[in-house]
């Protein structure tokens, strides 16, 4: 369509009539004015104005609060598909800065949900199943017993570190003066837990050291991974002990889980 | 007269059946000729109101002719079944509403049932050379997912040894609130799904896992429990599989399908590991 230049200015505003950016201005305030008491706008920018923002404008300004209950609102929040969350899953596993590049254009909700919900459920499970085999090598007769009361534990903590401390640190950079994004925080933080999944298939083995030297390995990585990636954020600045109290969290967070799941 | 136990379904009905009644009493030989041939009255042959389309007269007369034919030979008997034949072509006529207002419980009940029968075939047992595939998709319901769920944890809750109650809360709130999430997250990731048919489709597919559930609850055994329940559990994905991937765009199939193994997973590890 390139030879038609008349409509070229208008071909991708929608609603608005092709024909009015032939004639010129004038004429096409004319035809605008005509028809204004019906969209209750008085023609401005230049003559010619897509019919649909008006009513756009006012529908946002409206719906401030229902935006909170659509999905249409959230869903930007989950736009990527199964190679780009594959992609993030692998780098968050190595303890490199690069993470925060890679979500910066479009920070993704679906990885912590999920991740979170499954670190909830494999806890609860392997817990159970890591503390009757640690019991059975010592007591030979004691019965299985699944304790309900372990997902509990797990959904509490686990939900709520995840959702907790990403917005702590988000209201701590904003009175500090750097500008964070609380999608970045959330994301960065739910990734970082994907390196306790596989941890806590190793950690089922009933021999104490091993369990010791793995959740000590994991911990590291995922605090690492922390503090690099919260670095990205507070670039320049000199915070420190920002960084390094989120490290501390994050390590705290691995050996409570070895402490309490995998007695 | 026996217009006692009968309900009046309509004021041209009602006129119907007393033209009935007259042309009955008056014999047989009157009885012929279609309705328009009663001219005292303004009554409106069931067939003919001005909701029908005009294509519809030529069958409704045969069948009260039909009727009125048996009505020299026994009256009684005859005036019932032509004013239930009337009836149910005025229910016909007028759409079918009043007629699954005054019929039996027995056939309200076996209607659902069938209904939950006929889904779960076909959600559960695809047959790949049914002729309606998305037969099940438009006749959700949801009495078969409440059935199952309820089920699954009473299952579950009487295999428990200790806090029974708790053990049923937990399997009821994580089968019930994961049907929910899973269509959100199915809408969330750009899909195009019916929140309630997703959900009734969810709870159809638990179906071989209530039959894993009690077969656990009937065999002690830890290998037997999870050889059944990995069996279930396969059966379970693959009849959601075919839904789930339908409903969003393939690159983000592995996206929408992973909750809903992780779901049946961990329904699945709660049957094995109740003792």
């Amino acid at each position: 369509m390139e030879e038609d230049y008349t409509s070229l200015p208008t071909s991708h505003l929608l609603g608005s009539v092709p024909a009015v950016a032939a004639e010129d201005k004038t004429g096409g305030a004319a035809r605008e004015s005509s028809t204004a008491n019906l969209q209750n706008s008085p023609p401005a920018n230049g003559g010619y104005q897509a019919p649909g923002s008006p009513y756009g404008g006012d529908e946002q300004a409206t719906s401030s609060w229902k935006g909170a209950c659509s999905i249409s609102s959230y869903t930007p929040y989950f736009n990527v598909d199964s190679d780009i969350v594959v992609d993030r899953l692998i780098t968050s596993v190595y303890p490199m800065n690069d993470f925060t590049r890679k979500i910066d254009g479009n920070p993704d909700l679906y990885g912590p949900v999920w991740i979170s919900t499954t670190l909830v459920f494999m806890l609860a499970a392997l817990g159970n199943c890591a503390t009757y085999l640690m019991r059975k090598r010592n007591e030979p007769d004691i019965v299985w017993n699944f304790d309900v009361t372990y997902v509990d534990w797990a959904a509490c903590v686990i939900y709520g570190y995840a959702l907790a401390v990403p917005v702590a640190f988000y209201f701590l950079l904003q009175y500090v003066g750097c500008n964070a994004s609380l999608i970045r925080l959330w994301c960065m933080w739910g990734y970082s837990l994907f390196i306790f999944l596989p941890s806590s298939l190793l950690l089922v083995a009933p021999v104490e050291i091993v369990r010791w030297i793995v959740i000590i390995l994991a911990g590291a990585a995922s605090s690492w991974f922390v503090a690099l990636n919260l670095k990205a954020y507070t670039d320049g600045s000199d915070l420190m002990v920002l960084i390094v109290s989120a490290l501390l969290l994050q390590f705290a967070l691995a050996l409570f889980i070895k402490i309490f799941f995998f007695v | 007269m026996s217009h006692g136990d009968t309900i009046p379904l309509h004021p041209s009905s009602q006129s119907d059946i007393d033209e009935i009644e007259n042309l009955i009493n008056a014999g047989p030989a009157t009885v012929l000729p279609a309705h328009p041939p009663s001219p005292q009255r303004a009554s409106i042959p069931v067939s003919s109101s001005p909701f029908i389309p005009s294509n519809l007269p030529p069958p409704p007369p045969s069948a009260p002719a039909a009727a009125f034919q048996k009505a020299p030979t026994s009256t009684p008997p005859s005036v019932p079944a032509a004013e239930s034949s009337r009836r149910g072509i005025a229910a016909d006529g007028f759409g079918s509403p009043p007629n699954t207002l005054t019929e039996p419980v027995w056939d309200t009940v076996r209607r659902d049932l069938s209904r939950i029968v006929s889904n779960l075939k076909l959600v559960v047992f695809p047959n790949p050379f049914r002729e309606d595939p998305g037969k099940a998709l438009r006749d959700w319901d949801l009495w078969g997912p409440f059935f199952f769920i309820v089920f699954l944890g009473l299952t579950l809750s009487w295999s428990a040894s200790v806090k029974k109650s708790e053990v049923f809360a937990v399997a009821f709130a994580v089968l019930a609130a994961g049907a929910i999430i899973l269509t959100l997250n199915v809408l969330l990731l750009g899909g195009h799904i019916i929140f309630f048919q997703s959900l009734s489709l969810l709870g159809y597919c638990l179906f071989p896992l209530d039959l894993g559930a009690l077969i656990c609850m009937l065999k002690d055994n830890v290998i037997i429990k999870i050889i059944v329940v990995s069996i279930t559990l396969a059966w379970s994905s693959w009849a959601a599989y075919p839904f789930m991937s339908a409903a969003v765009n393939p690159k983000r199939k592995a996206l929408a399908l992973y909750p809903v193994f992780l779901m049946y997973i961990s329904v699945g590890f709660l049957i094995i590991a109740i003792d």
